[in-house]
């Protein structure tokens, strides 16, 4: 090399210098301008979900009077269909003597939930000792009051409805000790409510896991399988291509048709019952399974032909062959992709809408036939309610769900690195 | 010069092909191939081949990059099966019996012709079960005592125990190039073959590996037939006792080693073995 060429290269090497400086801040600004997003989302997300998370309570004297509840000293069979409500009335009045009129009591009446009667019921059924005497029972109180204590503003705000004889009467409950703040456990034990203060995300979870687990027994190996066969056995020919280009195809298709197309051939035709996991992760699989082959085949080709012919020049059958090499070193990414393709599954409102699994569903699926519905579209339907406490319920269903996808691809990571371990 | 140019100096030539010179037959053939022609798509790269190989001996197989060495081989055991546009005419006996036959079965033929490669190519996997593989996959073991015996034996014959006797479970992977090639040797013999097949199995090594590698094939010679193809004429003159040479897809002369290398008859194989063009 002459001095003018090597000139000529550290002049230009200045210049790549830079050029690759250059890209690589751009490169770490994006990358950190990516993770304020993210970042930003997060702390929302829990911040707007930490209310859900707490529930008020009222401690009530509870006077269980045989001539209220209607039932004999000794008649303890009838203690369950015994009259809680009266019990209850008369106990809240009892505490607040000086409420009169109708519309008053009414209103004092509905500052504890409707499922503080059951509370109450429950608490005698456990020791009923107590019949004829009086105890002390904490139960839960109204959205709205809930609402109205945590955030702590104005009384007849948006979405609250406290008037402002209530708010007197909830103020003089909290300083006489009454009230308490306690985790709300119910949020993740039971499943959907009219009543915010009851509605939990149970019965959705459940919903999801049926979903995701039909999603998965479906599409992994249906997807796995045809993209072994396409790799490694198919004859290359036009059917083949046509298949290839019907799989890309498949995976840009939007999701609502494979909802449209569940509505049609599944219930309509196959008379798979309507609103179930069973249907949905059909519905998803359909969605899934373009990702799980597009990904597995890209990978299965990523195994070098070495490896192939080392095992056929042993004697290797193609069956062999592929399941005893190709697979295993093709796992890694497979499993990437079926996580991916699960992720978009697991996301996804607007086909199970077509199936009806939106519907209102308190009780929470015991199985893959039961009616019931999933994460996402519970989100969108809290958020769709107008009770303030709904606000908080979404953020907060949201966050199970994303705790949810954080298990899985944690799962995913850990059965890719087992994989990858084998040298 | 590249071997390119090299090809294209020779056919620029009016040397003519016309059928092989010397002896194609061998006495106590193993495998003898007769008229063979092989086509990828309408592209023919082998023309009207017919050789045998001679038991218990090493046949090479010599000639320019591209002219069909590796093809040719690969028929041997049907390797060319995997690739969907590779067609193979003529006759192929492995001790009298058709190995193209309909009902012969090409899994049975590779355990009988084992094949090792021009790269290294162990297996993800152990050196145990590198070697374990195809005994595993053939039922050759019926216990685990057996199949240690196989793969200590196999190893040993490949020159590689003392090497590894103390790490057989660790990677096949992270062996060093030359014994990763005596490890797929091993994976070969383990499966107790009839022919070995290689495919220039010491390209990728150093003079003091090969030296190694050319040992062990003079060994094995002993016990299998073995056709290897080299780049290499020093080392075809070391291991072989009858040598191949290729040209354009055809097979122009073959015979004793000795004699094509101090005294070939047609004059491409000499421009070949002296380095001298045109
Ligand atoms: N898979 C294939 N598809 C199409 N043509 C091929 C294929 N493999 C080999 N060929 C062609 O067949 C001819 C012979 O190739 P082959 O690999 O047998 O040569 P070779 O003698 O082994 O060369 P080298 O010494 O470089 O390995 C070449 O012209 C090559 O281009
Ligand atoms: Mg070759």
């Amino acid at each position: 090399m002459n001095r003018t060429t090597t000139e000529k290269v550290v002049k230009s090497l200045k210049q790549r210098h830079r050029k690759e400086k250059l890209f690589k801040a751009a490169g770490f600004a994006s990358v950190c301008f990516g993770f304020l997003l993210v970042l930003t989302l997060i702390s929302d997300i829990v911040i707007k979900a930490t209310p859900a998370f707490h529930q008020h309570w009222l401690k009530l004297e509870i006077d269980y009077q045989q001539e209220w509840l209607g039932v004999d000293s000794l008649d303890y069979e009838k203690l369950e269909s015994a009259d809680y409500r009266k019990v209850l009335r008369r106990s809240i009045l009892a505490m607040m003597p000086e409420v009169s009129g109708r519309q008053d009591k009414r209103s004092l009446y509905k500052l504890v939930s409707n499922n503080a009667e059951f509370t109450v019921r429950d608490a005698l059924l456990k020791s009923p000792e107590f019949i004829g005497k009086k105890k002390n029972v904490w139960v839960m109180l109204d959205d709205d009051v809930d609402s109205y204590l945590k955030e702590n503003t104005e009384f007849s705000q948006t979405g609250i409805r406290i008037s402002e004889k209530q708010a007197g009467w909830i103020e003089q409950w909290y300083n006489n000790g009454l009230i308490d703040k306690q985790w709300n456990t119910e949020f993740l034990t039971s499943g959907d409510s009219r009543e915010p203060e009851l509605a939990g995300v149970r019965g959705a979870l459940t919903g999801t896991m049926w979903t995701m687990l039909v999603t998965l027994i479906l599409s992994f190996p249906l997807g796995v399988a045809a993209a072994l066969y396409l790799e490694e056995f198919a004859p290359s020919n036009r059917f083949t291509d046509f298949i290839e280009v019907n799989i890309n195809n498949l995976a840009a298709v939007p999701s609502i048709v494979f909802g449209l197309l569940g509505l049609a051939v599944i219930i309509n035709l196959f008379g798979m019952p309507r609103s179930t996991p069973l249907v949905g992760g059909v519905v998803l699989t359909l969605m899934t399974l373009p990702t799980i082959i597009i990904a597995s085949r890209a990978s299965i080709k990523a195994v070098p032909p070495s490896i192939r012919e080392a095992a056929l020049g042993l004697g290797a059958s193609k069956m062999q062959v592929a399941f005893g090499h190709v697979l295993p070193l093709a796992m890694p990414g497979i499993i990437t992709g079926t996580i991916i393709g699960m992720a978009q599954a697991l996301g996804e409102t607007a086909p199970l809408l077509m199936i009806g699994m939106v519907a209102f569903i308190v009780d929470v699926p015991m199985g893959v036939t039961d009616a019931s519905t999933v994460m996402p579209v519970q989100i969108y339907l809290w958020a769709d309610s107008p009770e303030r406490a709904f606000l908080a319920k979404t953020s907060a269903a949201i966050l199970v769900l994303l705790t949810f996808l954080m298990m899985m691809n944690t799962l995913a990571a850990t059965l890719r690195r087992k994989f990858e371990k084998r040298f | 010069m590249s071997d390119l140019s090299f090809t294209e100096n020779l056919t620029s030539s009016d040397i003519t092909i016309e059928g092989t010179v010397g002896k194609v037959v061998a006495e106590d053939a193993k495998m003898s191939m007769r008229n063979v022609n092989v086509f990828y798509a309408d592209k023919q790269a082998i023309k009207n081949v017919s050789l045998d190989l001679a038991r218990n001996q090493v046949t090479a197989l010599i000639g320019p990059s591209g002219c069909g060495k590796s093809t040719f081989l690969r028929c041997l055991n049907r390797m060319n099966d995997t690739i969907p546009i590779c067609r193979v005419e003529g006759e192929l006996l492995l001790e009298e019996q058709d190995i193209y036959a309909k009902n012969l079965d090409p899994v049975l033929l590779r355990a009988r012709v084992g094949m090792v490669f021009q790269k290294p190519n162990p297996f993800p996997k152990s050196i145990y079960d590198n070697v374990a593989y195809g005994p595993k996959i053939h039922g050759l073991a019926t216990n685990k005592a057996e199949l240690d015996e196989i793969v200590i034996s196999s190893l040993q014959k490949a020159g590689l125990f003392n090497e590894v006797k103390d790490r057989l479970d660790s990677p096949g992977t992270g062996l060093s190039g030359g014994q990763q090639q005596r490890l797929c040797i091993a994976r070969t013999i383990a499966v107790s073959p009839e022919v070995i097949l290689m495919d220039e199995p010491a390209s990728a090594l150093d003079p003091i590996a090969t030296a190694v590698i050319e040992e062990l094939i003079d060994e094995l010679k002993e016990k299998y037939t073995i056709a290897i193809v080299t780049h290499s004429m020093q080392q075809a003159a070391r291991v072989s006792q009858t040598t191949a040479y290729f040209h354009m897809g055809q097979l122009v002369e073959m015979g004793k080693t000795e004699q094509i290398f101090t005294n070939p008859v047609h004059t491409l194989t000499e421009n070949y073995i002296t380095g001298r063009f045109g």
